[in-house]
């Protein structure tokens, strides 16, 4: 903001943002716990891992904490084991098993080495369904003056409930997308012996399928502080534009789940961190607390959360030409099947008419 | 004989102005001797402005007297030739002979020597003030001084230029906070014409919102602060307005970069009733809506202040001031969020002086801060307004027990009511998606009573003590959380609800605060003085940011909350070298505070009710030593200042999660232990000159992340300990040229400046955060305020 403000200010941008080199200190190996449970039928996962020094992957690599024996304890007394399927440090609820509402859970964990750990219990709340999902292309400005910020934003219409504190976690399924490709565009590798990148138009495939992967989940948060008992017309998603994602039709998949008060803290200390700018607006960092505990150290820092919420989901397919603002689109100059992921069938629910 | 009297004194006034030639006669001869008052006004000569702060020494006597607010001053004479040496920062020294004969006035007007002389002077009000009087850390400077200081933006500034003494500091390039010796941004009390101003920043605090036109000059006190001032726990920052001439009518104008100002003032009735109004606005939307970019030219950023000044004359020893304040600013980006504050102020003052011995002042003031953020996204449209109205009344008293032996007593009140926050839903599609808000209002009186004596024991001692109580009632209607004894202060913890009726007293806290400072002159150039003061606070700025922001809120004490206090112990060193032309100090300080606020991680703070849940009362120290040399005349003049200090915080509490850095002493966010400002100011030709201003400070405080780890998907860093590492040093070199272009009445006469900020275009960093941006790894990355150099052009002119 302050930035754009200097931006304004003289026309001429004269502050910036640029990466900077510092040295940071030894990461600390510190136990972290990334679980999450929904009232949906699993499996659900439980990630395990350690913490390492800031930085990209090759300078503190983290690392799955394997054959650890990984427990979730609801408050009937019921005890369900979870099984770690490779040695990746991710260990699964069986099939079938699912959160309930007014029951709460707790995450039990003892390491090879003997630690054993516990998160606080979290009680499921109920969630209100999500009426319908609508959506709008919009178009920021970004710090490059010559780039914008093109993407759709997904609302969600929902009524809240008026006889309790509700904590609102929103986040995107498994989207799915039309793959448009153009095969006759296709030409020879530049290192063909005779006709290096001469023409060599293929006859399919045009039209494919193939799921959204994006590396960093996008999620919105809410709390019914300020409309408790309204109807509500939230933006819960921004699925940018990248030039493919919405050269025909998009379909994005909406959880709204329910969480805890902690949760919700948890939650926003992420958001918080994860939407900084360095600016004078900025709050300063802060120690995330999650909710589990040692069970042999109280003073042993453990990072994560073990969460446990009741979800509701909807989907929304999304027309390129009902999109106001679009990016210059990719080409793929191939057959669509050659990109990974990439299917010729619809899935089985696809159905954009029925929008 | 009778009869021949007159013819006598007719000889006699003769005889005497022929024998003194140039000599002025001054009174009317009754054959008065001894006790002959003689009361005189300076005046500019071409504006016709008086000229506040003008020291006037009667050479014979050794004696001297400093203009008051309408530039005039008294002297009690023998009958006996004099003669007289008025000297005012950036005007010709005037020497007037004369003779008093009985009681009298002498109206003098001073030339501005501003490009008429080679050489400048930036004495403050008195040369010789730092070594003789009992002050400690109190430095004045009048706009004339600040106008040889390189500009920012075009223009001089206030805040700006105190950041530039030692002691004083600002957290980063765009923050309007100042700290004072290791005080938090709102441990300044900041007053214009006697009203307190909470937010005086245009721009999110890129400008001063003080027009430094309208501005006579100020007077910062950061060590022993005067009994009169209190309810701040570092410094006081009093701003004094200019009133208009009283003799003929005159104008100025500006034209900067982004902004421009005009201003004009007279006489309403010639010698009794002056005016002067002053105006001073951002052109940016002008700019703004001229541009292509549909984003930008939807955008606004908009800023003015505006200030009126009546002054008026009952006789030579009474007077009323009315001054009028208002600063306005709105900020959009692409139009669908505004925020916009305004700063108001309204002061009555009166200044009388009943005998040789007694003066008085009295000030009434009303003073509003509003705050209001608009949104007008078309999702959840809300207004969100918050706000402050204060409005007291000082009455000053000061009589003059001998020459060199004074007694200050008097007594302040004001109300206080914060409006923290309100939520005004607003409609879309007719119907409103969100419920109002409204956060309790906050009502609380502030008084003080006090009592000061000055005195000096011969030539070698000189002691200044007082007391100021102060009184804090914090009153209802308010409804206020019980919570259980021995736990955290949380939601959780809540046992019970107690509500207040309109007017009952809901917590009352007090406080003596003694002040003493003595000085003991080892020569007349040479003085060492040492003091201790203690202040008290009841207003908290609540802030999670690293400095002022408009989003921020203030909050009175209450029954969590206790007020802040600080104890100061200062000793220093002073001594003057060449006539005055060098002016040296040292100062060394220790200061402990009580109840800062240090916050929650994660504190939510907008729209809280209670706040108390989200705060933790920490404990302050901090410690410095302040070497400081002034030139003040010749070609080259300026200062250098060098400061080491520390500032710490320290929070224990009973309960382990509230702890902060395992309950030791860590560095505030503005602690930045070396910090050094030179500024120079070459006078390069009768209508040339030259100035530059280098300044270093370590970088400030940053928290940098222990671990990173993953969650949902996000790579998030882990930070435990907060303020452990820095940010990398600042430095910067502004340099300025400032020329007068005479045109005789040509559209370029005027004073024309040059200036150029950032010269070598270092890219200091604001701050240093930590991203997880998609498409590069989680890293470092730097925001720099200024990252090139930054030329701005202005041009002013009187008329």
């Amino acid at each position: 903001m302050l930035k754009r403000l200097i931006y304004i200010l003289l026309i001429i941008p004269i502050s910036c943002i640029d990466p900077y080199k510092i040295e940071l200190p030894q990461g600390e190996q510190l136990f972290t716990v990334d679980g999450f449970i929904t009232t949906e039928p699993g499996p659900h996962l439980i990630k395990l891992t350690r913490s390492d020094t800031y930085g990209s992957v090759f300078e503190g690599l983290i690392r799955p904490v394997i054959r650890a024996r990984v427990a979730i304890r609801d408050s009937e007394g019921n005890v369900t084991f979870l099984n770690e399927l490779a040695n990746d440090g991710i260990y699964a609820t069986p099939e079938g098993f699912m959160a309930r509402v007014g029951v709460s859970y707790s995450l039990q964990i003892e390491l090879q080495n003997g630690r054993s750990y516990t998160s606080l219990p979290e009680r499921v709340e109920s969630v209100p369904e999500i009426d319908s999902l609508s959506y709008r292309s919009v178009k920021f400005n970004t710090n490059d003056r010559l780039i914008d910020l093109i993407g759709v934003q997904v609302f969600a219409h929902f009524k809240d409930p008026s006889d309790q504190t509700n904590f609102y976690y929103w986040r995107n399924g498994t989207s799915t997308f039309v793959l448009v490709a153009n095969p006759e565009l296709h030409t020879l590798s530049p290192q063909h012996p005779t006709n290096p990148r001469g023409p060599d138009p293929k006859d399919c495939c045009a039209i494919c399928f193939i799921d959204d992967a994006s590396k960093i989940q996008r999620f919105t948060l809410a709390s019914d502080e300020t409309f408790n008992g309204l109807s509500q017309r939230l933006p819960v998603l921004f699925i940018e534009d990248n030039g493919l994602r919405f050269k025909q039709t998009y379909r994005a998949e909406i959880q709204q789940i329910s969480v805890s008060s902690g949760a919700h803290r948890f939650l926003r200390l992420i958001e918080q961190q994860t939407n900084l700018t360095g600016s004078v607006f900025d709050n300063p960092p802060a120690n995330i607390r999650g909710n589990i505990v040692s069970l042999d150290n109280p003073d042993e820092v453990v990072l994560g959360y073990f969460i446990a919420g009741s979800i509701a989901k909807k989907q929304i397919y999304i027309e390129r030409e009902k999109l106001e603002f679009l990016q210059t689109p990719r080409i793929i100059p191939d057959d669509c099947l050659t990109v990974n992921g990439a299917r010729i069938n619809p899935p089985s629910d696809w159905n954009p008419s029925g929008n | 004989m009778i009869k021949k009297l007159p013819i006598l004194f007719l000889l006699f006034l003769l005889a005497v102005s022929a024998n003194a030639q140039q000599k002025n006669i001054v009174g009317r001869d009754i054959g008065q001797l001894k006790d002959i008052k003689v009361s005189g006004r300076i005046i500019d000569q071409i504006t016709g402005e008086p000229l506040v702060g003008a020291t006037i020494t009667v050479r014979e006597l050794t004696k001297t007297e400093i203009t008051t607010t309408n530039g005039t001053f008294n002297l009690v004479l023998d009958r006996a030739e004099y003669t007289l040496e008025i000297r005012y920062v950036g005007y010709e020294t005037v020497i007037y002979p004369f003779v008093a004969v009985g009681e009298g006035r002498i109206n003098l007007t001073m030339i501005q020597e501003d490009f008429t002389l080679d050489d400048v002077v930036i004495y403050g009000r008195d040369p010789e003030k730092n070594i003789r009087s009992t002050d400690m850390g109190a430095i004045s400077i009048s706009m004339n001084t600040l106008r040889e200081l390189p500009p920012f933006l075009g223009e001089v500034d206030i805040i700006r230029s105190i950041a530039t003494l030692p002691g004083v500091s600002q957290v980063g390039e765009a923050s309007s906070g100042l700290n004072v010796r290791g005080g938090g941004a709102d441990q300044n009390l900041i007053m214009f014409a006697g009203a307190p101003i909470y937010n005086p920043s245009h721009l999110f605090g890129l400008f001063t919102a003080f027009n430094p036109d309208v501005v006579n000059d100020f007077t910062l006190y950061k060590a022993i602060i005067p009994t009169k001032y209190g309810g701040r726990g570092s410094s006081i920052l009093d701003i004094t307005p200019k009133s208009g001439s009283l003799t003929n009518w005159g104008g100025d104008l500006m034209v900067g970069t982004v902004s421009g100002k005009i201003g004009f003032n007279g006489p309403v009735i010639k010698d009794k009733v002056s005016a002067k109004v002053g105006f001073r606005g951002s052109y940016i939307n002008w700019l703004l809506r001229s541009l292509n970019n549909p984003d930008l030219r939807t955008s606004q950023a908009n800023f003015n202040d505006m200030n009126g000044i009546l002054y008026g004359e009952i006789n030579d020893n009474h007077n009323v001031t009315y001054s009028f304040y208002r600063s306005y600013d709105d900020f959009a980006l692409a139009s669908d969020t505004t925020i916009s504050w305004t700063n108001m102020s309204h002061t009555v003052s009166y200044q009388g002086k009943f005998s040789e011995k007694l003066s008085v002042n009295a000030i009434g003031f009303y003073t509003l801060y509003d705050f209001t953020i608009f949104n007008q996204s078309g999702i959840n449209n809300f207004d969100l307004k918050s706000g402050i109205i204060d409005n007291g009344i000082r009455l000053n008293f000061t009589y003059a027990l001998g020459e060199r032996n004074r007694i200050t007593f008097g007594g302040d009140t004001k109300n206080l009511t914060i409006n923290p926050g309100e939520l005004i839903p607003g409609v879309v599609n007719g119907e409103s998606t969100i419920l109002p808000q409204l956060v309790q209002s906050e009502y609380a009186r502030e008084s003080g009573l006090y009592l000061q004596h000055e005195l000096e024991l011969g030539e070698k001692f000189g002691f200044s003590y007082g007391m100021r109580y102060d009184l804090y009632q914090y009153f209802g209607p308010r409804t206020v959380r019980e919570y259980a004894p021995n736990l955290p202060l949380n939601s959780g913890n809540v046992i019970g609800e107690r509500t207040y009726e309109d007017g009952e007293l809901i917590q009352t806290y007090d406080g003596w605060g003694p002040r003493v400072s003595m000085r003991y002159s080892i020569d007349s150039k040479t003085s060492i003085k040492g003091g201790y003061n203690k202040m008290y606070q009841f207003i908290h700025l609540i802030s999670n940011t690293a400095t002022i922001a408009p989003t921020d809120i203030w909050k009175l004490s209450d029954q969590f909350l206790k007020p802040q206090i600080v104890d100061q112990y200062s000793l220093g060193i002073y001594k003057n070298f060449k006539g005055n032309i060098f002016e040296t100090s040292v100062e060394v300080y220790y200061k402990d505070i009580q109840n800062v606020v240090e916050y929650k991680d994660g504190a939510k703070l907008l729209l809280q009710n209670n706040l108390e849940t989200e705060i933790i009362p920490g404990e302050g120290k901090a410690y410095g030593i302040e070497v400081y040399a002034k030139k003040n005349l010749g070609r080259v003049t300026g200062w250098a200042s060098y400061t080491y200090s520390r500032a710490l915080r320290r929070v224990i509490t009973p309960f382990e999660e509230e702890i902060i850095n395992n309950g030791e002493w860590f560095p505030a966010n503005f602690d930045k232990p070396h910090d050094l400002t030179l500024i120079g100011n070459y006078k390069m030709a009768s209508n040339v000159s030259l100035s530059a201003t280098f300044s270093y400070s370590t970088g400030r405080p940053v928290t940098f992340p222990e671990a990173k780890f993953d969650f949902a998907g996000n790579s998030l860093a882990f930070f435990r300990n907060r303020n452990l590492q820095r940010i990398p040093d600042f430095h910067r070199l502004d340099l300025s040229l400032n020329f007068q272009l005479k045109g005789n009445g040509k559209f370029y006469d005027g004073d024309w400046t040059f200036a150029v900020m950032n010269v070598y275009g270092r890219k200091n960093p604001f701050s240093i955060f930590f991203a997880d941006q998609p498409a590069s790894p989680p890293q470092a990355y730097r925001l720099a305020i200024l990252g090139v150099p930054l030329p701005t052009l202005s041009y002013s002119m009187k008329f």
